[in-house]
């Protein structure tokens, strides 16, 4: 079939200070992109930018983004990532850097990977924790989000009735 | 985005996650101070995050781009953040991505899941096709979205087609779709034959599928087309003879041609044709044209009987004001239905009897009784009437009864020369029966009547009468309108093995009776010869009910010793009385003279399929509604609702085929229609006759002060003066009407100069005062709001289309017809502007500005500028066809608008374009006073979308 075409990247936003994180929101995040692209590649690059680019997907809490561009020109917007070193938020300048985790040709395999990758970081905190009460949590988020599966399928049969 | 559409994509993004940010200050407080101060305060913040998702899922499901609403970002984020509630924020992101992973987006389809290189061909319809995994959620899905629809189906479908196609199966069926529209008797044959339509209340056959214009008007000049017109209403009336007339006579005027009191017709000899108006409303309210007959006096009795048939679009009025005129509102009740005794009531003692009508409730009612007949019965006459419908109405006063006889008669219409020998064939006199049945009581009406001396004596006359009908040479050399009363065989038993071509067969026949048939050519048919038994109801009823079924008949010849031999005797219930009219031919003009005469055939109803088989056999051609058109477009009559705009049925008609045309118009492409503006065509669906008339009132009205001017190109100039201020002038409501008085008729019509349509100058048989203006003036007193029929002949070449204009030629275009030679061509209409289009264009733009001054379209467009509708909104335009209100209708165009074409064909009997039509009487009298004498009568004609002009010459019949 045809059909346009486009990569998603799914980044983590690294920053010093957590609770900054808060403060981004997703027009931020692509002005900053688009800044970034056009100081790197001219203005080549910031007309690619505008083409089909756009922030699908952001989560202030854990700091991931999907980032939708062209096929036909990711790379080169890739390569303009790495450069940005801070977001300009309409209040302050949040220091930070993007870490492109994987790129994706669907939403689709992004949202698998961000599943994977989330699980496998939880765990990764299981044995850092300092306290019980803090890893008790853990081991509940771990829980819930294993769990979450069956909790669907009745969902899913609750849904099919609606329409 | 259209609301259907933010809802289907509502429903495709209903599983994916929202981006998770801080919106508004509300929120971002709830989760900012927990966290603050709990430090691990778990539950409420997972509330926080988990309330924050929800809002953003009902206020727009999927979260893209900046969010106005999040304005304030306080100072105060959260200073630090636990393990906890990071490893919460990181467990809710999974979850909700395992939710838009799991399920798959858009489609309910459950195949949607599966990859592409595992889906197959057909799996909705076969889910045997899925994996397992997904077949059950499948079939679920399945049977939800079906379930309405197959029950639909399976109900419909549960008879098999051996079953739905058996006899009685196929009759209810046949009775339930006759319940919303009459079906004739031929109806059967006709749907397999005919393209159908649903017309005033009954299904009838317009036009043959095959193609056969050309062999039917063929048939119909040389031999014979069969045409089924018992869609035609009957309308009886009873009572003194006085009195029936005295009534009658509110609703005609003897300025409009012979009444219901015309000699002939009220001996019985002939039928009479005339046209109804409103009770004591002459001029002005016409309902329509009508057929009548009177059955023939009775000696020693002034009771007579009446059959008025008018078509069913005015059946209703003409029966409310038959009821106003003669003063019968009492309803005689629908009787009791009786099983028919074998007393046949005679003719000479009437007294008013309860009606015998036997609808189809009743009848079923009956076979029950019989008991073992089958449950359906057959519906004969008016399906869709309910049984308890007044049929009858009395009036205490005057004694008359009036009784609705619609599909109680069967009507079938023979046109052409030969149709006399077609009937003469297909039909033969009743034959006497024995003498020892005579002597039985019977309870048929036939025996009985061989039983009276006086009526067989009639029945012989009347044989005679009808054997001397197939020496005539053609059916034209009849008197018009004659009446024939006969009794007949079953025309079923001389059914011909092949179909076989009915030729008179003069030759034979002149030796026997050449003075016999010299005295029916001129004579007609005596008066007591006229007499038929239909007239009585109660044989009517006994033949219906008797009528011998097509199976039983069969069975009966098969048992002939002979095969193919006639049956002999003829079983005694195959006796029918008829009724045979005739239908005068053209009977105005000079040439073609009485083309299209034939005869109507008038059964009781249930015989309709009995007679219409043996007709066929006898190689007639079968016409529909079309050919009955192009018959009396021929012919030279008004053709009956579209030639009649005056009356309610025909302003109904027009309206319908305003629709029609409209719908036809706007169903082709926008770039492909044709644009009628352009065209300076205004009214290209429906003509506005009542503001053409109003508006050559006001031209001749202000023509009268001007006076003795009469070049045409002042008219011009005088009619564009007079359309600029014509709007507001106008405003007396007298309707228009169409001119029918007989003398004027001919007074215009010998006006017209020649009256024939090739051109060649004919006798003046009567002196007419000649046309002057002293003449006009007179003449349009009287008739100024009125038009006038008239016939248009095409003199070089082109063919005129429905809805053409008839426009007053000028000056210089007589001088280039008069030049004459092949070569010389008619005028064109310079090509309009479409000022519409222009102005819807710059409504898109957006600058609503009006055009205050368009510009005309040009040098002589006049009128086109600064018309009101220029403004009008666009919502109900349709593009290339001027809104309402039309602009002056008379001034549109380069040549000044007289009047529109309401039929127009090639007339294959002329050979050249003929074209039937109304002109405003004003506008054609003005016109013909400003002619030289040349040229009277030439106009000009245009198509709707055409820009050239054919020169016509106007004829008025009468």
């Amino acid at each position: 079939m045809v059909r346009v075409k486009s990569r998603y990247l799914l980044c983590e936003i690294n920053v010093t200070d957590r609770s900054s994180l808060l403060l981004l929101n997703d027009k931020a995040i692509a002005a900053a992109v688009k800044e970034v692209v056009a100081r790197i590649h001219g203005d080549y690059g910031a007309a690619m930018c505008f083409l089909r680019f756009s922030v699908k997907y952001l989560n202030t809490q854990t700091g991931m983004v999907f980032l939708r561009f062209p096929k036909m020109s990711y790379k080169l917007l890739w390569s303009a990532l790495p450069f940005i070193t801070s977001i300009d938020t309409r209040w302050k300048k949040i220091p930070c850097f993007l870490n492109c985790l994987h790129v994706g040709g669907t939403i689709r395999t992004c949202q698998k990977f961000l599943i994977r990758y989330n699980t496998q970081q939880l765990h990764r905190m299981l044995p850092n924790c300092q306290n019980e009460e803090e890893k008790e949590k853990i081991r509940k988020a771990i829980l819930s989000c294993s769990i979450i599966q069956g909790a669907f399928e009745d969902e899913r049969d609750d849904n099919e009735d609606e329409p | 985005m259209s609301a259907a559409k933010v809802k289907m994509r509502q429903k495709k993004l209903r599983n994916q996650p929202a981006s998770v940010q801080c919106l508004s200050s509300s929120v971002h407080d709830e989760a900012s101070t927990h966290p603050n101060g709990g430090g691990g305060d778990g539950p409420s913040g997972k509330d926080a995050l988990s309330l924050r998702k929800k809002r953003s899922h009902q206020e727009t499901g999927w979260v893209r781009g900046h969010q106005k609403s999040g304005e304030v970002y306080g100072d105060k984020m959260p200073q630090f953040i636990t393990a906890g509630v990071f490893a919460r924020a990181r467990a809710a992101e999974v979850s909700a991505m395992l939710k838009a992973v799991t399920k798959t987006t858009g489609s309910c389809h459950v195949f949607g899941a599966l990859p592409r290189h595992m889906r197959r061909r057909a799996m909705s319809h076969n889910t045997k096709r899925l994996p397992c995994r997904l077949r059950e959620m499948a079939n679920r899905m399945r049977e939800k979205c079906l379930q309405g629809s197959v029950k639909k189906k399976e109900q419909a479908k549960n008879k098999s087609r051996k079953a739905r196609r058996r006899h009685g199966n196929m009759l209810l069926e046949f009775n339930r779709r006759q319940r919303k529209n009459v079906w004739l008797e031929t109806h059967i044959w006709h749907a397999k034959r005919f393209h159908m339509v649903k017309k005033w209340g009954y299904c009838l056959g317009d036009r043959p599928t095959l193609k056969c214009y050309r062999p039917s008007y063929r048939a119909m000049s040389t031999h014979c087309l069969l045409q089924d017109l018992s869609y035609y209403c009957c309308i009886e009336l009873q009572g003194e003879e006085d009195k029936l007339l005295d009534c009658l006579s509110q609703l005609t005027s003897k300025e409009a041609g012979p009444t219901f009191a015309q000699r002939l017709c009220l001996s019985g000899q002939r039928q009479g044709s005339l046209v109804l108006y409103r009770a004591g409303q002459f001029p002005s309210q016409p309902l329509g044209s009508a057929t009548f007959l009177w059955r023939p006096r009775t000696p020693g009795s002034v009771h007579r009987h009446l059959w008025t048939w008018v078509h069913p679009t005015l059946k209703q009025d003409v029966l409310a004001e038959f009821q106003s005129v003669c003063q019968c509102q009492a309803v005689v009740p629908p009787p009791v239905p009786l099983v028919i005794d074998a007393k046949v009531v005679s003719t000479t003692d009437w007294e008013p009897k309860p009606e015998r009508k036997h609808t189809p409730g009743t009848k079923r009612k009956q076979s029950d009784k019989d008991a073992g007949g089958p449950l359906a019965k057959k519906i004969l006459g008016d399906g869709t009437r309910s049984p308890d419908t007044p049929v009858t109405w009395k009036s205490s006063s005057t004694g008359i009864l009036i009784n609705d006889l619609t599909m109680e008669i069967v009507r079938y219409r023979l046109i052409g020369p030969q149709s006399h020998s077609v009937l003469t064939e297909a039909l033969e006199a009743a034959t006497d029966c024995d003498e020892s049945i005579k002597s039985q009581p019977s309870c048929l009406w036939w025996p009985n009547h061989c039983k009276e001396e006086s009526k067989m004596k009639l029945h012989q006359q009347q044989t005679d009468l009808f054997h001397t009908l197939k020496g005539v040479y053609s059916t034209a050399e009849l008197p018009p309108g004659i009446v024939l009363g006969l009794t007949v065989d079953d025309p079923r038993l001389s059914i011909p093995p092949k179909r076989v071509k009915a030729l008179s067969c003069v030759k034979e026949a002149q030796e026997v009776s050449d003075e016999k048939r010299k005295e029916l050519s001129l004579r007609g048919v005596p008066e007591h010869c006229c007499e038929s038994f239909l007239w009585e109801q109660s044989v009517r009823n006994n033949v219906t009910e008797n009528k011998i079924s097509e199976q039983d008949l069969n069975r009966m010849r098969s048992e002939v010793l002979v095969p193919g031999s006639r049956l002999n005797p003829v079983p005694l219930q195959g006796r029918v009385p008829i009724l045979l009219v005739h239908q005068p031919g053209k009977q105005v003009g000079h040439e073609m003279n009485s083309w299209g005469a034939g005869w109507d055939l008038l059964l009781p109803k249930g015989w309709g399929m009995a007679f219409w088989i043996p007709l066929v056999y006898r190689d007639v051609r079968i016409g529909g509604l079309k050919m009955s058109l192009t018959h009396s477009q021929n012919k030279g009559v008004p053709h009956f609702p579209h030639d009649y705009p005056d009356c309610p049925a025909g302003a109904h008609f027009q309206g319908e085929q305003e629709s029609e045309l409209l719908e036809k118009f706007k169903r082709r492409p926008p770039a492909k229609r044709t644009n009628y503006i352009k065209h300076g065509c205004l009214a290209p669906f429906c003509c506005p006759w009542q503001q053409l008339a109003e508006e050559w009132d006001v031209i001749g009205s202000e023509g009268g002060i001007q006076a003795q001017s009469a070049s045409l190109d002042d008219m011009a100039t005088r009619v564009e003066r007079t359309s600029h201020h014509q709007v507001p002038v106008t405003k007396q409501q007298t309707h228009f009407t169409v001119l029918r008085t007989r003398k004027s008729l001919r007074l215009l019509s010998s006006w017209c100069g020649p009256t024939s349509s090739q051109g060649q100058r004919s006798y003046r048989v009567r002196e007419m005062p000649s046309l002057d203006h002293t003449a006009k003036k007179s003449f349009l007193a009287s008739h100024g709001m009125s038009l006038v029929w008239v016939r248009l002949s095409v003199l070089l070449k082109g063919k005129p289309d429905l809805h053409a204009m008839v426009s007053v030629p000028t000056a210089d275009d007589l001088k280039l017809l008069s030049r004459g030679g092949p070569g010389s061509s008619a005028p064109q209409e310079p090509p309009h502007r479409d000022h519409l289009k222009s102005t819807l264009k710059r409504g898109k733009k957006g600058t609503k500005k009006v055009a205050s001054d368009t510009p005309s379209t040009s040098g002589q467009m006049t009128t086109t500028s600064n018309d009101p509708q220029l403004s009008c909104p666009a919502s109900d335009v349709v593009l290339g066809v001027w809104p309402n209100p039309l602009p002056s209708v008379t001034s549109h165009c380069s040549r000044v608008t007289l009047g529109w074409v309401t039929q127009a064909d090639f007339s294959l009997s002329a050979g050249c374009g003929e074209a039937l039509g109304f002109v405003s009487v004003t506008g054609l009298v003005h016109t013909l006073i400003s002619q030289p004498l040349e040229h009277r009568g030439t106009v000009l004609l245009r198509n709707p979308m055409s820009l050239q002009y054919r020169f016509a010459k106007i004829n008025i019949e009468v």
